[in-house]
């Protein structure tokens, strides 16, 4: 028989372990009915009467219940159920990486709530209420614009989560300052210093995320080590994006990091993507010799038309 | 100012103003430990918080990146001036309290006082220099503290220090965007960048 479909079905929230009854929609205790799940007939074990029993329900039975009219198989009766839990405690986060112009807030659920969430976040400062821009991208996360700065008064920024189940909210206070992290510096660039075995040549740049390096200006903290060892050496610059590592041991490979920090205020950044570099060396002095010596010897037996520019020619000093 | 003098008022433009950044960073180190001597001396509790206090500038700005230098210079000059007083009557009521038994926190009172005192002389030196000069001092004789319990006295000490902790922050930044535009210009954006060596 046909089954006919016309009612439109809801979605019910139900907590994981929960028992749930489900009425066939208007049918009696006693009449006859077919409940299925996602299309597949549910035996009559799950029944009590018309009703439909479900024990400690888990994530597994989420799906599209429907109750048929036994005889005239019209649908009666049709949910979603979604089994799921109320929110933890959200973690949240607040930091500005572009000072002075503003900062931002992330959060996210410590775990999982297999049902929709919304959040809400309210930013106080003092008395006033300050509009959290909501980014596009990453999801979770809004940003404020500074309308005072060195204020004493702190911030309050309260983040409520909300689902079906259950509701929960984190609230972080804090002082303008505290919460300044640049980004990390960008463009690390390490070379060897030619004719110099113990230095390497470091370049960076400001992070770009930051607005106004020349007004509030940034220092650095630089770290090194040679790959075979794991004891780092570390070096504060208070200003310039560049520094010259002078104790470098001759021929090691070196691993080269750098953080940020605002001059006055706030943390460092995290640390710089990583860069490798090996002081100069000098060519080996013996192989160069040898291959000069045979370069010699094999131009003086050659006939003339084989001898080209630079080709073991030593005057030009040519040495490959 | 004849064009002789330009260069060399530039120079000394440059060099007060990065001499006023060392000496305002190093104001807010002190600041910033004084305020730890003074909310365990107090039995005070470090996050307690503390509403405005009368008579106590507010660091807050608005719209600061759009402040013309001068008002830079005098927003600066009014508010250390307002903290010499504070700090003075703060180390009036410390020594009728805990008297000579207290060798840490009057003398880096003291010390606080005498720097932010040297900081408005320097305020009123680069004032000069805007061919403006410093504003006279409103009348000799400071207002009278405000008659307040112990414990109102101590919140208040404590607000007038984490006001002047901001402050010094806040000169810093200041003084360098001062230092960015050079002296006698009113207008932000105008005049040569003199890069500032940042020395700790």
């Amino acid at each position: 028989a046909q089954r006919h479909s016309q009612q439109d079905s809801h979605i019910q929230y139900e907590r994981v372990g929960a028992d749930v009854t489900m009425k066939c929609g208007s049918m009696d205790w006693d009449a006859a009915v077919t409940w299925t799940a996602n299309g597949t007939d549910i035996d009559d074990s799950h029944l009590n009467g018309s009703y439909l029993i479900l024990k400690n329900v888990d994530l597994t039975q989420s799906g599209q219940y429907s109750c048929y009219e036994g005889s005239s198989w019209h649908l009666k009766y049709q949910t979603n159920l979604r089994v799921g839990v109320p929110p933890k405690e959200p973690v949240l986060m607040c930091r500005s990486n572009n000072y002075p112009k503003g900062f931002y807030c992330s959060w996210h659920l410590p775990s999982p709530t297999y049902i929709p969430n919304s959040f809400n976040i309210s930013v106080i400062h003092g008395t006033r209420e300050m509009v959290c821009e909501k980014d596009i991208f990453p999801k979770n996360r809004c940003h404020i614009r500074y309308l005072q700065l060195f204020s004493t008064v702190k911030y309050k920024v309260t983040l409520t989560v909300t689902n079906a189940l259950g509701k929960n909210s984190t609230t972080l206070t804090f002082d303008e300052f505290a919460i300044v992290k640049p980004d990390p510096p960008e463009s690390v660039v390490a070379k060897p210093v030619p004719n110099n075995p113990r230095r390497l040549e470091v370049s960076w740049q400001n992070p770009s995320s930051w607005p106004d390096p020349e007004s509030f200006p940034l220092k650095f903290f630089l770290r090194y080590r040679p790959l075979i060892l794991d004891q780092w050496q570390h070096v504060e610059l208070s200003d310039g994006t560049s520094h010259t590592i002078t104790d470098a041991y001759a021929g090691k490979e070196y691993i080269i990091q750098v953080a940020a920090k605002d001059n006055d205020i706030g943390t460092w950044s995290d640390w710089s993507v990583a860069v490798h570099a090996t002081p100069w060396t000098e060519e080996p002095k013996h192989l160069t010799t040898e291959i000069q010596i045979i370069g010699e010897t094999l131009t003086q037996h050659k006939p003339l038309a084989l001898r080209g520019p630079g080709y073991g020619d030593p005057s030009a000093g040519g040495v490959w | 100012m004849a064009a002789a003098d330009i260069p060399s008022a530039a120079l000394r433009h440059h060099d007060l103003c990065s001499r006023g950044i060392r000496l305002a960073r190093k104001m807010r180190s002190d600041v910033t430990d004084l305020l730890d001597i003074y909310v365990e001396r107090q039995g005070l509790d470090a996050s307690i918080s503390v509403a405005a206090v009368d008579g106590v500038p507010a660091a807050a700005a608005e719209r600061w990146a759009e402040q013309s230098g001068t008002q830079r210079l005098l927003d600066n000059l009014a508010a250390y001036r307002a903290f010499r007083t504070l700090l003075a009557q703060m180390l009036e009521e410390q020594r009728e309290q805990l008297g000579d038994a207290d060798a840490e926190l009057g003398p880096a009172l003291a010390a606080v006082l005498l720097q932010v005192s040297a900081f408005a002389y320097h305020l009123e030196e680069l004032l000069e220099l805007e061919s403006r000069g410093a504003p006279a001092e409103e009348g000799s004789e400071p207002p009278a503290p405000p008659r307040l319990s112990l414990f109102e006295q101590k919140l208040r000490g404590l607000g007038v220090l984490r006001e002047l902790a901001q402050w010094a922050v806040r000169s810093v930044r200041d003084l360098r965007q001062l230092a960015k535009h050079g002296p006698g210009t009113t207008l932000e954006g105008s005049g040569t960048a003199l890069g500032l060596p940042e020395s700790q």
